[in-house]
């Protein structure tokens, strides 16, 4: 036998280690190419004065590092291009990002990382139940984080205010979902989430502005996140019979929800949030996602504006810029232009000017604040599965 | 639906997800029968079973499609490449710990856990994969039973394999070995069973069991990903204390059980969905309390 060689079996334990050493590295080196200042300085010798240390926090593993890390390669590229345009009032950017692994826990940690570094400012965050523990604790450190997707309410009552909310609010969601389904006649739903804080969160007000509306919620469940069962829910909605659905949470499970509801007999309208907006989903689904609606930001696709944007990200990175993508990149450089417009790196100042942000052009429409450091204004869309991709609503 | 039919179809859903769990809880018992390991890592070797069911589809379905033959082919492999690394893993990392203390070898266990997750997590870059396949998801009635041709050939898979699987434990001589070994190891070795081999060829059957089942639920879900074993992993293990741990039949039961329990016990109103696993390890509790060695088990049993 192979194994009486003792010997053997080590050395082929060695050589699989060498191979999944060798693996892990590449993957490292691959992405961050603009973090080395020998490249540029070699290239364009533009002439910086400095360096800003700006953080990303973004899930970059788990079940979200798909949208996480279409994300983070968002900031990459507007750092880059705003280095190579000569960088703020003559100072690199340079980033550092912390993996919240959509996860509260894993947020704190990747929180605490990034303050220790010194970063002046944040972009990023995606799951609300991760950003939700971060804002106490930049805050307190006083670093000015732009939120790029999270959008729970939740996260409006524990802002310090040093966050602040580009992507609408779970408010504004629910009543673009409400006015989606009376649009399509329907009359009773059944509403599930994934028990994180967004996703019963845009769940909760759905219920109250469905209800205030004059209509039935005849179901009402949660599942947990990695959940990949829902027989009893989908039990229970064939008994009932609803002629709706919204599922608010993301994309991984909310695939299996749509093959199982569909494959369970279930044709009534399936509407989910935007939580679930990624083309993964549909990817994962099937050809159950056709005909499933998405109250959704407004993607990165069907953005006018976005589309030398797209052509800059395909080119740096080799895949479609997500759902998300965009509005990092305006989150990106909303925070460079606060800086410009604060004319300092100082990490008050540059909160004070995000404050005062009005009307910034961003890929998805312009940004201005309320009072709550929330977007001014709704930038929810509706999205339909059509052949395999997500296709605007008119 | 009315009640009895809601009943009825949970009746089969719970059927199915406890073949699932029957088939991992298997290798857990088998394991714990004849070295006294709680294998942690188990449940791994399900996600890596349906991982490799997954590059089996991706290489050969532009030859083959990826349609009944294919997977049963997919299946086949799978589980002939799974049940290798299992005796792999016991080879490297479980036989040298055999004589250490008991405490030992289940941190070696965790150990491998991690190591096997880990690896698929970087491999599948993180994310979740659909389990694309090439079967009919029309449905049909059998009385007010709503089924899918997969559900029917799933269920009757699994059953087939956990049947098999009894017939090997109870009329083969690998499979009195087996039971004579988690009787009394010494023994057998003086008797001259070769003990490694036995151990070895156990970690290949109860692995090749847990990459079917892993396989299955890829088919019957339509995604995997890397942290997929790590809650089945505890269910089966559940399943196999319910039933009397190291007794192959009481896993098969302790796993159809805890299906049944999830499907019915989501039914009751204000558990629902999202309390499903506290029900179920709720009931484990309870079950320890009244029945500790399990619905099999006799406290001075034959343990395989």
């Amino acid at each position: 036998m192979l194994f009486n060689l003792k010997k053997h079996w080590i050395l082929m334990l060695v050589a699989m280690m060498l191979v999944f050493g060798a693996f892990g590295c590449g993957e490292d080196a691959a992405p961050p190419a603009d973090e080395d200042p020998a490249d540029e300085n070699g290239e364009a010798p533009a002439e910086f004065e400095g360096e800003v240390l700006i953080g990303i926090m973004v899930p970059t593993t788990g079940s979200e590092a798909a949208d996480g890390t279409d994300m983070e390669n968002a900031a990459l590229l507007a750092v880059d291009e705003i280095n190579a345009a000569g960088g703020v009032m003559g100072h690199r950017l340079v980033t550092t990002t912390g993996d919240d692994g959509c996860d509260p826990s894993m947020a704190t940690a990747a929180a605490s990382q990034l303050v220790s570094e010194e970063v002046v400012a944040l972009v990023g965050g995606y799951c609300s139940g991760a950003t939700l523990p971060t804002l106490a604790i930049y805050g307190e450190a006083g670093i000015p984080f732009v939120i790029a997707a999270s959008n729970a309410t939740t996260l409006i009552d524990e802002n310090p205010g040093w966050g602040f909310m580009i992507n609408s609010t779970g408010l504004d969601q629910a009543a673009t979902a409400v006015e989606h389904f009376e649009s399509l006649g329907v009359e009773t739903i059944g509403v599930i989430d994934s028990g994180d804080a967004y996703s019963a969160d845009l769940k909760e007000q759905t219920i109250i502005q469905w209800e205030e509306a004059g209509y039935e919620i005849v179901a009402d469940d949660t599942v947990q996140r990695g959940e990949v069962d829902f027989s009893a829910f989908v039990t229970t909605i064939m008994s009932v019979q609803p002629d709706g659905i919204y599922w608010t949470g993301y994309q991984a499970e909310g695939a299996l929800l749509i093959r199982q509801l569909r494959e369970g007999g279930y044709e009534g309208v399936i509407v989910v949030g935007d939580g679930s907006s990624a083309q993964e989903l549909i990817d994962l689904a099937g050809p159950a996602a056709e005909g499933v609606y998405c109250t959704g930001p407004p993607l990165t696709d069907f953005l006018p504006a976005a589309q030398s944007f797209i052509e800059g990200y395909e080119a740096s990175f080799p895949r479609e810029p997500g759902a998300y993508a965009a509005l990092m990149y305006d989150a990106t450089n909303l925070l460079a232009d606060a800086m410009e417009r604060a004319g300092s790196f100082d990490s008050a100042a540059i909160r004070d000017a995000l404050e005062a942000t009005d009307g910034f052009e961003g890929l998805a429409g312009p940004i201005s604040f309320t009072p709550e450091n929330t977007l001014a204004r709704s930038n929810f869309v509706v999205l339909v599965a059509e052949d395999g991709r997500w296709a605007l609503v008119e | 639906m009315a009640l009895h039919e809601v009943l009825l179809q949970q009746l089969f859903n719970g059927l199915l997800i406890g073949s699932f769990y029957g088939l991992v809880a298997i290798g857990y018992s088998m394991v714990y029968g004849i070295i006294k390991l709680l294998n942690f890592a188990h449940g791994d070797i399900y996600m890596i079973g349906a991982f490799s069911g997954l590059v089996f589809l991706f290489i050969a379905s532009p030859y083959i499609g990826a349609g009944w033959p294919a997977l049963i082919l997919g299946l086949l492999i799978s589980m002939l490449l799974v049940g290798l690394l299992g005796v792999l893993i016991q080879r490297v990392a479980y036989r040298p710990m055999l004589k250490a203390p008991r405490l030992s070898i289940l941190i070696t266990a965790l150990a491998v856990s991690m190591i096997l997750y880990n690896t698929v997590m970087l491999l599948s870059a993180g994310r979740y994969r659909a389990f694309t396949v090439d079967i009919s998801t029309e449905s049909f009635f059998i009385g007010a039973l709503r089924l899918t041709e997969t559900r029917v050939v799933l269920i009757v898979a699994a059953f087939s394999l956990m049947f098999i699987m009894h017939m090997f434990i109870t009329r083969t001589m690998y499979g009195k070995a087996m039971r004579a070994i988690s009787l009394d190891r010494d023994t057998c070795q003086l008797m001259g069973i070769d003990v490694y081999k036995i151990i070895a060829l156990t970690f290949f059957v109860g692995s090749a069991l847990a990459a079917a089942a892993g396989i299955m639920a890829g088919v019957y879900y339509g995604t995997i990903h890397f942290y997929m074993g790590f809650l089945i992993g505890l269910k089966a293990f559940t399943a196999a204390v319910i039933g009397g741990i190291g007794i192959i039949p009481g896993a098969m039961l302790g796993g159809i059980l805890l299906g049944l329990l999830e499907a019915f016990g989501t039914q009751i109103p204000f558990i629902g969905t999202v309390w499903k696993d506290v029900f179920s390890f709720a009931f484990l509790i309870l079950f320890l309390i009244f029945k500790p060695n399990g619905l099999l088990g006799r406290s001075e049993s034959e343990r395989m």
